[in-house]
């Protein structure tokens, strides 16, 4: 009698068991104990008649519905969007006027070189960023209301079913919902996650989900472009970057990262009201981030792209002789099969590596305008569509995730391996997937 | 101790106390008259494991790594009654599966070091999520104590909870508390023990688990008493363990001698 023989007697219970329950043994065997569990408490445990359901339950039986709670879900983050695009649009509108305003004012100062570097540089890059301080400070409250009150632990008890699915469990949710704010602190939280395999999936799917830096992104071309539903177009955003993350982590589990998942109960904190300090301190804590990057990241890029657009002098300010253009031309033919082979938007996309805001700010500063006719600006003298506009949103979702992003997957895999990895796949990902939009729909479109 | 001082600095105190307790070698002398008892804590996350391990050893704690992994492993020594017990603070878990190192982790321990008690610390206001845990353990053929805490919340949530009956039907001592105002630390104490001394095998704690599952069970049990492979664990446990696809018993059945 060896090992081996016991082993193959297992393999034969256990598919003899199988075919019985239908189910892994494991999971009758959990059963059995918590019937004994409920058993005994019969016994032993008298509640009183009036708790068996608290108000929390009660909410709870609607929005942890097997049917209700996805869809609820869905719902839920659309009225975010709408509610962010919405009473957020007069803002914006204060600080455009503001910023054209400071920037005719700037043009008129001598020497010419700066007054192109604080109206064409500054205040056209800037100042295209910082127009995006309403909506990403509002998502921001709308994430930490959805926090604070207990609903994200919800969410991602309702997601916990199709996460087991895709070989991950609700609680790599948790990160991924954390990821929409700024996907350095998502990335961070999966140290939570136990299951090492588990784990750097959900780190290595976490920067596909949209980050708050990516907001003016799409604010800048859905509002360009989609004028008829903006907020539709960016919660598509939000939702591909779902789809996407969820894919990647099927096929990073069944390749190079095969093994079982984690088992996690998943504790559902009581709903409270939220307070208004405790939104208002998480607000500032991600919103003032986003502050800083405005102020120091942002700001040099903007000058450095101001510089080369300027570069060598004499050429004509952002035209393809110009070293960015030059830089752009070549980098360009890359993203022509998915439609923004300009070197306008190669540029940019390159400049946003060290922050996607950059993006933005790099068109705000080549076009020398700012945000209020940028969208006008790109459609004009790019030629886009709204098909382009739209695969170019969808790269900027996927492809490789902010510098610092990247220190941090480094950081928590402790291995530059991983980290590389990560910047390499989600730009492959991205580039095969702003290609497939493009191509496809321009079949229909034409 | 406030309610406002936080628990590290609280930790930073005591082990500052304890570097200037006893002379080692007053230590060593009491160590060899007093008897030696070692205890396991178990529990899920949030039952006030750390507390009833913070009122039991006080002072005397040394914080290490458990072998070759990064969790953190607590160790204490608490004098009762002429008793020298080390206390082991096992990791949080909700389960013994081996899905996770800290349930392994918890688990080898119950079974390699045989520990004179496992106390279960269980959180009285969520009974049935808890004693998942301590049925588990009751399976292991650990001998098992019960320290039902957190007593104050479960009656302010008007539960009534009968213990006696509750340690009767499990077959193992229940002891009830309120660790955070270190209500219960003597009895639990006592239960200690009084478990350590009698040194008699509980009452083998079976589940159920429906005919057919039996019927397996029963089959790989009888294999595995037959086979002469020298495991530590009880052969039922291990039969259970196989059927649910356990990889760490698999592997370890695959590697082991016969001997």
């Amino acid at each position: 009698m060896d090992s081996e023989e016991i082993l193959k007697a297992r393999e034969e219970s256990i598919s003899h068991l199988k075919s019985i329950y239908g189910d892994d043994a494991e999971t009758v065997t959990a059963d059995a104990r918590y019937g004994f569990i409920s058993g005994l408490l019969k016994d032993v445990l008298k509640k009183p008649p009036v708790e068996r359901l608290t108000l929390s339950d009660r909410i709870d039986k609607v929005i942890v519905n097997r049917w209700l709670g996805i869809p609820l879900f869905l719902a839920i983050m659309y009225g975010v969007f709408q509610f962010v695009f919405t009473l957020s649009a007069p803002f914006m509108d204060w600080i455009d006027q503001f910023f054209g305003w400071l920037g005719g004012y700037a043009s008129g100062i001598s020497p010419d070189w700066l007054a192109s570097l604080l109206a064409d540089g500054v205040i056209g890059g800037l100042g295209s960023v910082l127009i995006f301080i309403p909506p990403i400070f509002l998502l921001f409250i709308a994430i930490a209301v959805l926090e604070d009150c207990g609903y994200m632990a919800r969410a991602a008890f309702v997601m916990d079913r199709v996460m087991h699915k895709i070989g991950l469990h609700g609680r790599s949710f948790i990160p991924m919902i954390l990821g929409f704010g700024c996907n350095i602190p998502g990335i961070m939280a999966c140290r939570t996650i136990e299951n090492p395999k588990d784990r750097l999936t959900t780190i290595l799917i976490n920067p596909f989900m949209s980050c708050g830096a990516r907001l003016p992104v799409y604010v800048l071309l859905a509002g360009a472009f989609f004028p008829a539903n903006p907020g539709l177009v960016v919660f598509s955003m939000y939702i591909i970057g779902i789809i996407v993350a969820i894919i990647m982590a099927q096929v990073l589990r069944k390749s190079i990262l095969k093994g079982p998942s984690g088992h996690f109960v998943m504790e559902l904190p009581p709903y409270r009201l939220p307070t208004i300090s405790g939104v208002l301190i998480h607000m500032w804590e991600r919103g003032s981030l986003f502050l800083k990057k405005a102020g120091t990241i942002i700001f040099g890029v903007v000058v450095l792209v101001w510089l080369l657009s300027s570069l060598p002098w004499g050429v004509e300010y952002a035209s393809a002789q110009s070293v960015i253009g030059r830089i752009g031309s070549f980098v360009a033919p890359i993203f022509a099969p998915a439609g923004f082979g300009q070197w306008q938007a190669a540029v940019s996309l390159i400049f946003g590596f060290l922050a996607k805001e950059v993006v933005v700010g790099t068109m705000g500063t080549i076009f020398a305008v700012e945000e209020g006719i940028l969208g006008d600006a790109i459609a004009a003298q790019l030629g886009w569509t709204p098909l382009i506009a739209f695969a170019f949103m969808v790269f900027c979702l996927l492809y490789v995730p902010c510098v610092a992003a990247i220190g941090v997957i480094r950081g928590e895999t402790n291995s530059w391996r991983w980290a590389g990895f990560a910047a390499l796949y989600t730009t492959v990902v991205a580039w095969i997937a702003a290609t497939i939009i493009f191509q496809i729909g321009s079949l229909f479109i034409g | 101790m406030a309610d406002w001082w936080p628990e590290d600095l609280e930790m930073m105190r005591l082990r500052l106390l304890a570097s200037y307790e006893r002379p080692e070698s007053e230590r060593r002398e009491s160590k060899k008259m007093a008897k030696e008892i070692t205890i396991a804590l178990a529990g899920n996350p949030n039952s006030g494991k750390t507390t009833v391990f913070n009122n039991l050893t006080g002072a005397r704690q040394h914080v290490g790594n458990w072998p070759g992994v990064t969790v953190e492993k607590k160790e204490g020594i608490c004098n009762y009654q002429g008793y020298h017990i080390k206390v082991i603070d096992l990791p949080g878990v909700y389960s013994l599966t081996a899905y996770s190192p800290d349930e392994v982790i918890a688990r080898n321990f119950i079974v390699e070091a045989k520990p004179d008690a496992v106390v279960d610390i269980v959180d009285a206001s969520n009974l049935e999520r808890n004693l998942y845990l301590a049925v588990q353990i009751l399976e292991m053929g650990a001998p098992l104590i019960i320290a039902l805490n957190m007593m104050d919340e479960a009656e302010s949530k008007r539960y009534r909870i009968d213990v006696n009956a509750l340690a009767e039907e499990i077959g193992a001592p229940v002891v009830p508390m309120v660790a955070n105002r270190n209500q219960g630390t003597d009895e639990l104490l006592k239960e200690i023990v009084k478990l350590a001394e009698e040194e008699t095998t509980l009452p083998g704690f079976k589940i159920n688990y429906g005919q057919e599952i039996e019927n397996e069970i029963a089959k790989l049990e009888r294999l595995l008493s037959q086979s002469g492979l020298s495991l530590d664990y009880p052969p039922r446990w291990l039969a259970v363990k196989l059927l649910e696809g356990d990889e760490e018993i698999i592997n370890k059945i695959r590697e082991v001698k016969v001997g």
